[in-house]
């Protein structure tokens, strides 16, 4: 006999994810996904000034909050035929990068690490042997007896005052723990300099985005000047400090980051059989080194790879109209056109319609409609998007870097491409492209320095600002590849205002529902197989959608439309 | 201020000029406003409203005001930043919308619980920054709210009415 578990929500923070799965034999059967709040920036944009999109979009998630800003700016800056110039397209990849540099370490230590590490084992851990293991994986100088004993003391405080705060919800003890105590000591001091460390990388959005949380962004190049020797703009002094934040983050990267994900990675090899899911990655690409409509010189290429086949890169276009498409045969909205009806984001619409259970509820009626999130597809395929997506593609497309990159990592695993396909595989392939990024942004950095003395400042391009230079009509995407992955904006100008909007985030198309003809997306699919060891402590489930990166924030947003709190009706507790 | 404007604030950028004020480095300054709050879910956004309404009138140089909007892990570098930090929030407590509630936050149970439209709540937020040190001395303002409108702007009219009681509560705070 099976039985049904409830996971919700199941972001490590405060989410609105919620997953239901059968588990037959200790291991799951089959799963839905269901974002659990509905989403409505497409109908807070229409009739707004195409120029003021990105500051909407920006302010539906608090975990990436330019990756948004970037899309948009590129949807109105590709209908109007905007090139920016070349220091803005610098600027924008540095941000770029202090984004994902920031967002993949926090998602790595303080939204995944604790499905494998064990904070109260690390109680027991020999300092002077987690000082030992330290100093053999990494020159991090951070390592010595002392330090860790100290750590420890500190952690056997919290856990004696009961005060284990963010720690507290979590299955400590639970026998899919497997690392040694020492090791589990390393990644909660981690977990701890982590914190401390995101805190520096995201100044570098302060300075070229005036702010932060929220920085500015602008249509036609970046809204900061750049001049090294005036004090109220981008100058010398500023630069340098850039320089030195990302050379900082670049060694924790290489230092910390890296080295624990290796370490800890042979202890749960039995993970990269386990989580693979759909067969299809797609990447649009992104970090471009020659101006953004040069699309064969991005860092990350574009492209779909099908059926796990590395031999062959498909060739995408988010313009097509029959390539990205949207479906709602199992979402709460209604289209004009009927049910069935697959629209491309141009013909997109956004019409609520919930017909779910009223909360508290016990499970969803999966035959029916059963989340917020719409259905994406690319040419009907159920595409996986992120990490692993951009480095599958990128390795089949033969991008030397990341062809390196992974075949570096592989062979300190010992192990064959095949184990990618994982959730194992997911974990690593961020760490992957982090490295890549980290050593990317200085090659950016030394280009933009390199512009600056050839006397070159310009930061945006007038031209096509004034709404009067506008054609009557235009249509533009703006394709980007957000921490998550693949992300884009579609919008339609009519008289100079926006006639329609649509966002296709990354988590809709990992976490969405099935389609109309039944195909599970990733994160359904991924489930199955995976096994659980006790239904009531799910910690397998979590480390299988937890290696997506799940952030359901901008894929559904704003509130619970009943009114209620979704969240009760689980079964096993939040974490 | 209109409804778009709230999104702007003081820092709408223009092209071809550094209107964007640059940030300086940890500045160290004594005092931070920080309203939190999203702005595309109508009340939830109060916190972000009232800062804005703060921004308008003139304060000592030592008195920072910061847009938290949903901000997240990104926050945590300015509650490190400063030793007093008043916080503008909105809370679903039950009391009638544009109720304004205020108390001494200390451990992060005392923060409203995220309304869900902050990704990484104030919870999640202080919890983690006790396991960085020892917290700032936090003043909380809620304004109470009931229904969260998506696809709006714009607060309701009882809990428009309550910013200028915010707004005299800060400068009370301030002056105490």
């Amino acid at each position: 006999m099976s039985t049904r578990i409830v996971v919700d929500p199941i972001t490590r923070i405060e989410g609105h994810l919620r997953i239901e799965a059968e588990v037959k034999d200790g291991r799951i059967t089959d799963a839905w996904s269901a974002g659990t709040m509905v989403r409505g920036i497409e109908i807070i944009l229409k009739g707004r000034d195409p120029r003021d999109a990105w500051a909407f979009t920006e302010r539906v998630c608090g975990v990436c909050t330019t990756v948004h800003a970037l899309a948009s700016v590129r949807s109105v800056e590709d209908a109007l035929g905007i090139a920016v110039p070349p220091n803005a397209e610098l600027i924008r990849n540095l941000m770029f990068c202090a984004q994902y540099m920031q967002d993949h370490v926090v998602h790595f230590y303080h939204l995944h690490a604790l499905d494998w590490v064990d904070v109260v084992n690390a109680l027991k851990a020999d300092p002077a042997e987690t000082s030992r293991i330290a100093q053999s994986i990494s020159h991090w100088p951070k390592s010595s007896p002392q330090y860790f004993h100290d750590l420890q003391k500190r952690l056997t405080s919290f856990v004696e005052t009961g005060q284990l705060g963010i720690f507290a919800n979590a299955y400590w003890g639970h026998p899919a723990y497997k690392l040694p105590p020492e090791v589990n000591l390393i990644g909660v001091a981690h977990y701890l300099e982590a914190l401390e460390w995101q805190k520096e990388m995201v100044k570098v959005h302060t300075i070229f985005g005036g702010k932060n949380p929220h920085p500015n962004y602008l249509v036609g190049g970046v809204p900061c000047a750049l001049n090294i020797d005036e004090a109220n703009a981008i100058n010398a002094e500023r630069l340098a400090y850039v320089g030195r934040l990302f050379e900082e983050g670049a060694r924790f990267v290489e230092q910390v980051y890296l080295p624990d994900l290796l370490a800890v990675a042979p202890y749960y090899l039995d993970w990269t059989q386990i989580g693979g899911g759909v067969s299809n990655y797609l990447c649009y690409g992104d970090l471009p080194t020659n101006g953004f409509a040069d699309v064969a010189r991005f860092k990350f290429p574009r492209g779909a790879v099908l059926d796990r086949d590395l031999s062959q890169v498909h060739p995408v276009d988010p313009r097509d109209p029959d390539g990205v498409q949207e479906s709602i045969a199992h979402s709460w909205y209604t289209y004009r056109g009927g049910e069935d009806k697959a629209l491309h984001p141009w013909a997109g619409e956004t019409k609520f319609n919930y017909t779910g259970p009223k909360p508290p509820y016990e499970n969803l009626n999966v035959d029916g409609k059963y989340s917020w999130l719409k259905t994406p597809r690319w040419k009907g395929h159920a595409m996986e998007v992120g990490p692993l997506a951009r480095m599958l593609v990128g390795y089949a497309s033969g991008q030397e870097e990341i062809k390196e990159a992974v075949t570096e990592t592989l062979a300190a695993l010992k192990a064959p491409p095949a184990v990618l396909f994982s959730t194992l595989g997911r974990t690593a392939a961020r760490g992957i492209e982090t490295r890549l990024i980290a050593r990317w942004a200085k090659e950016f950095y030394g280009q933009l320095i390199a512009n600056i003395r050839n006397g070159d400042s310009r930061t945006f391009t007038k031209e096509k600002w004034e709404p009067s230079t506008w054609p009557a009509e235009a249509r533009g995407v703006g394709p980007s590849e957000a921490p998550r992955g693949a992300l884009a904006h579609w919008i339609v100008i009519k008289d100079r205002k926006i006639e329609n909007y649509q966002l296709v985030v990354p988590s809709t198309w990992n976490a969405s529902p099935r389609d109309g003809s039944g195909q599970r997306s990733p994160y359904e699919a991924a489930l199955i197989g995976t096994p659980v060891h006790d239904p009531a402590q799910p910690l397998e489930i979590l480390r299988t959608v937890h290696s997506f990166d799940p952030c359901l924030a901008c894929a559904v947003h704003l509130y619970d439309d009943q009114g209620g709190k979704v969240g009760e009706a689980s079964t096993s507790p939040a974490v | 201020m209109s409804s778009a404007d709230v999104i702007w604030g003081m820092s709408r950028p223009s092209p071809g000029g550094p209107a964007a004020p640059v940030a300086a480095p940890p500045p160290p300054a004594e005092v931070l406003i920080l309203g939190v709050g999203n702005l595309l879910v109508g009340d939830e956004g109060v916190g972000v409203h009232a800062l804005r309404a703060l921004e308008a009138e003139t304060w000592p140089a030592q008195v920072h005001l910061v847009d938290g909007g949903t901000g997240g892990f990104h926050l945590l570098e300015l509650l490190g930043s400063y030793p007093r930090i008043i916080l503008i929030d909105a809370t679903r407590d039950g009391a009638a919308p544009g109720t304004v509630s205020q108390f001494r936050a200390r451990v992060a149970a005392d923060f409203p619980p995220a309304l869900g439209a902050h990704d990484i709540g104030l919870r999640d937020l202080i919890s983690a920054a006790t396991l960085l040190g020892p917290l700032p001395e936090i003043e909380v303002i809620t304004v109470s709210v009931t229904e969260l409108k998506p696809m709006t702007l714009e607060l309701s009219a009882p809990v428009a009415a309550a910013l200028p009681e915010v707004a005299r509560r800060v400068r009370a705070l301030l002056a105490g």
